[in-house]
């Protein structure tokens, strides 16, 4: 278990991972396939490649430097209820260097960093308290200081 | 798969409609029905006429076309509920045609009837850490991919405006538009901002409305009206590598797909038709949200990639351009039954190659095409021929 900590609970299990604990070691997990080197994330809950029709997929590291791709902030709630962060809130899709594209939040409240292109790192950051007042976290992306972005 | 050449011609016999827009008090059955009876009267047809029903819907709970149907006759035909997202109404109409064209049923009725929950539809084809976090968003699902499209070719949300400018105003000559009054491109661009960079006016309303056809083979025409050929109704869904994220796919950076949906069922169904995108007199095009109308009719092949937001500032896709696109105002100016929306693009075609379409006729109006994306990811392409 990566998250020790009894006061933050994450949003889901085993999509991310910190092998020693602490931040700069966070990595996203996903799959590869051994077959057509195709990558995925989420990880996928079969072993199965739905690009080659091979079920061949190994475990790999993933991040935690991308850069965006594509960007929108949101600025009102979803509809549903399902949603119970903070409202404005940005996602988008952000490329990462192992090459596939992953659909992520954006910490932070500092919009005016997000540009297409503009190169993020992998943080785990709350997205709302649960009734029992512990942060249920999750992966996001944040901008890298001093590395593109609005002048 | 059966070449279409080896298969039964269809028609459309009839088309039915509703005012779309809140209708208050009105329940979804009533509404559907009332599709129905337009529809059998248009065909100048009587319930027992009709050998099966196919009714598109999504948030309408199980059964619901049966609820629709039991206003208006029993008959102990096949009564087949379609969910498809917003392709719903697109998906019945293509049970249907195939239900004629494979000579199964000589009549059949396709319609689509939504009564819609207020406020942003709450897209719940999503896994459950997707919807915590946020991502059924699907004004920010366009947005994302407008940002893209703007990044790739050139367009501003003023060109995105400019599409919901031209489809109110088409909008202002529908009298079943839930909106018949005309926007400027100022209002578009100061309205409030809802997804970045997409803002109210750069949205479809939603609406509560139905939508029908009476699809025969041409002996079966009651009317003295000349029926319009069924040329080639087709259906797709995702294909691997394309990214269209209100459907929940995202392009893969090692094997981006060949060909999209869009492009592919565009294609499919120029072949069924035996024609091309210059052939096309007539289209309605998928307008949910502003910026889609650009990239839909490059997709469609009607131009190239990046060339649409100039054609539209040219005029080309007004009523009196070359290529007049969604001359019933769209989803922008119609609203969006979801169930029904498929089917309100088909019933504007039908009219236009009728000649019946009044004040937006697009004169001598002889092929059209309507295009319904949905979630999923669905495309849906129908080319009818006067």
């Amino acid at each position: 278990m990566p998250h020790t900590n009894p006061q933050k609970i994450p949003l889901i299990q085993g999509f991310w991972s910190e092998s020693t604990g602490d931040a700069a070691s966070l990595r996203l997990i996903g799959n590869k396939c051994k077959a057509c080197g195709e990558i995925f994330f989420p990880p996928r809950r079969r072993p199965w490649c739905i690009h080659c029709q091979q079920g061949a997929l190994e475990e790999v590291s993933l991040g935690p430097r991308g850069k965006i791709a594509t960007f929108s902030i949101v600025m009102q709630a979803p509809g549903g209820g399902f949603y119970k962060g903070t409202v404005p809130y940005a996602y988008g899709c952000v490329d990462l260097p192992e090459g596939v594209r992953v659909k992520a939040l954006f910490a932070g409240a500092d919009f005016d960093r997000l540009t297409v292109g503009q190169e993020v790192e992998l943080v785990i950051d709350p997205l709302y308290q649960d009734d029992n007042g512990q942060d249920v976290v999750t992966f996001k992306f944040k901008p890298i200081e001093g590395q593109g972005g609005k002048p | 798969m059966k070449p279409i050449s080896q298969m039964r011609s269809v028609v459309v016999a009839g088309i039915g409609i509703t005012p779309w827009g809140a209708q208050g008090e009105q329940e979804c059955y009533d509404i559907g029905s009332q599709a129905v009876f337009h529809v059998l009267q248009d065909a100048e047809m009587t319930w027992p006429d009709i050998q099966a029903v196919f009714c598109g819907s999504v948030y309408q709970g199980t059964g619901s076309g049966h609820q629709a149907i039991k206003e208006v006759g029993l008959s102990g035909i096949p009564i087949v509920n379609v969910e498809n997202a917003c392709s719903s109404g697109a998906s019945a109409m293509r049970l249907a045609y195939q239900a004629v064209a494979a000579e199964i049923y000589d009549v059949v009725l396709a319609m689509g009837m939504e009564k819609m929950p207020r406020g942003p539809i709450p897209s719940t084809a999503f896994r459950p850490w997707e919807l915590a976090s946020g991502f059924n968003v699907q004004m920010a699902n366009y947005a994302n991919e407008a940002v893209a499209y703007m990044h790739e070719t050139g367009a501003s949300v003023e060109d995105f405006g400019r599409v919901t400018v031209k489809n109110r105003r088409n909008g202002a000559m529908n009298p079943n538009a839930r909106f018949q009054v005309p926007v400027t491109l100022d209002e578009v661009l100061n309205s409030r901002m809802v997804a970045t960079p997409l803002r109210l006016l750069h949205c479809c309303p939603l609406a509560d409305g139905a939508a029908a056809v009476i699809l025969c083979s041409p002996d079966k025409l009651k009317t003295r009206r000349r029926g319009i050929t069924v040329a080639a109704s087709v259906l797709t869904s995702a294909v691997y590598g394309e990214g269209i994220m209100m459907g929940g796919t995202l392009e893969s950076l090692k094997y981006p797909a060949a060909e999209g949906i869009t492009e592919l069922s565009a294609r499919q169904a120029y072949e069924a038709a035996a024609c091309g995108p210059e052939e096309i007199d007539v289209v309605q095009a998928y307008d949910t949200m502003a910026p889609a109308e650009l990239w839909d009719l490059e997709k469609l092949g009607f131009c190239a990639p990046g060339d649409a937001a100039g054609l539209l500032d040219d005029g080309i896709f007004d009523i009196d351009g070359r290529l007049p696109v969604n001359t019933d105002g769209g989803l922008m100016s119609r609203g969006h039954p979801l169930g029904a929306t498929g089917l309100g693009q088909i019933y504007e075609i039908v009219l236009q190659l009728r000649g019946e379409a009044g004040p937006r006729q697009v004169p001598g109006a002889r092929i059209g095409l309507a295009h319904a994306m949905g979630a999923g990811p669905n495309s849906a392409v129908t080319i009818l021929k006067a």
